[in-house]
């Protein structure tokens, strides 16, 4: 499992958008919503997914619906990470 | 994904207006697909009808439930009690009058495409029998009667996944045709890999699409799906008051059956239609369109 920072999980968010749209990452903003980014349900999901075998844990499905920027998402999957990496940490000691 | 602010869908959505004195038809959306894929009826009426739909995933006891495990806090019952109620103000607001507290009284036609036909069907026995549609026209809707509710391991993956497929293709605006062979008997994993192949080939998804990425939207999907099942096991429908119009889908989710179980449900009649698509693209096919608004809006 990975401990990610919220820059890196937004770097890592913002390659994946530009890929999937076809454009440079600086057309990627952080603070636009999802939607703003012409990014459709259908690949927002598969995005999810993708993200999930990186982070090597599942986020939920609503995860996208109440962190609707990539922004926030990726401020959230680095307080996740954190929490289940102490999580473990504490589990094994 | 969640909208904007500014932008969370409404339960009820005029995708047309009606003229003045022209009928609107209202029609139940259970999601899976956008509600804006009724458009091709909306253009399909004829010139100054008005079509609004009533949308389930703007209900968030219900469209929740697909993305949390596919178990909804809620009933067919109460779901039809609140859409009920969006009717009946839809309809309020649609009278010449500009709203009469006492409702629209004029004839109208209610329709439901998929589960969104179980719920219309729900709704119609909770109106007062003043304000209920002159029929019902269900649109590829599979009955909640007890022959027709499989358990959750009756929807088994090959199953699934031919239904994912029809479901990705019209979500992509073109067919997704995984071989059959490699679906028959596969497990989720490799049937997904069959769909993803069939996918990359018709320009559906990108090429290099990972298979874990489409099991998300897969998992979505399956979860929605059961979700409405789970809703309609427990369910104990009351026949119809009034007559049903069944339009199913050449490709429908149960191939070669006319009726989708419908016939104990139709003490008032049941007219049996064939529409062009499959059981998502007779929503946006011009010619299925064509036929369903014939039926909507007879007379």
């Amino acid at each position: 499992m990975l401990v990610v920072t919220a820059s890196e999980a937004q770097q890592w968010l913002v390659e994946k958008i530009a890929h999937k749209l076809g454009v440079e990452q600086s057309e990627v903003s952080p603070e636009l919503y999802f939607d703003e980014l012409d990014l459709d349900s259908t690949e927002a999901l598969i995005l999810a997914g993708e993200m999930e075998n990186w982070l090597g844990f599942e986020l939920g499905t609503t995860t996208l619906w109440y962190h609707p920027t990539i922004k926030d998402l990726a401020a959230f999957i680095a307080e996740e990470s954190k929490t289940r990496a102490e999580e473990r940490h504490a589990a094994a000691s | 994904m969640r909208l904007r602010p500014d932008r969370t869908p409404a339960p009820v959505r005029r995708l047309s207006t009606a003229a003045a004195g022209a009928d609107t038809v209202y029609l139940v959306h259970p999601g899976a697909l956008d509600a804006e894929v009724h458009r091709t009826l909306a253009a399909a009426l004829p010139a100054g009808s008005g079509l609004t739909v009533l949308d389930l995933s703007a209900l968030p006891e219900y469209w929740e439930a697909a993305l949390t495990g596919g178990r909804a806090a809620t009933t067919v019952e109460d779901l039809a009690g609140r859409l009920a109620a969006e009717l009946l103000g839809a309809r309020a607001e649609d009278a010449p009058t500009g709203g009469s507290p006492t409702g629209d009284a004029r004839p109208y036609t209610l329709a439901g495409w998929s589960f969104g036909g179980v719920v219309a069907q729900a709704l119609v026995e909770q109106l007062p029998a003043g304000q209920r549609p002159r029929r019902l026209v269900l649109l590829d809707s599979i009955a909640p009667t007890d022959a027709y509710k499989p358990s959750d391991e009756e929807l088994d993956p090959t199953l699934l996944l031919g239904w994912f497929a029809l479901y990705l293709g019209a979500k992509r605006g073109t067919p997704v045709a995984p071989d059959p062979e490699r679906l028959a008997g596969a497990d989720v994993d490799r049937g997904l890999e069959a769909v993803l192949d069939a996918a990359v080939a018709a320009g559906a998804l990108k090429a290099g699409t990972p298979v874990f990425g489409l099991r998300k939207l897969y998992d979505t999907y399956v979860d929605g799906l059961l979700r409405n099942n789970r809703l309609t096991t427990p369910y104990e429908a009351v026949p119809s008051s009034v007559p049903l119009v069944l339009v199913t889908a050449e490709g429908s989710l149960i191939p070669d059956d006319p009726t989708l179980g419908w016939e104990p449900l139709a003490p008032r009649g049941l007219t049996l239609h064939r529409s062009p698509g499959d059981h998502y693209t007779m929503l946006s096919r011009p010619d299925a369109a064509a036929l369903i608004a014939q039926l909507v809006h007879a007379a």
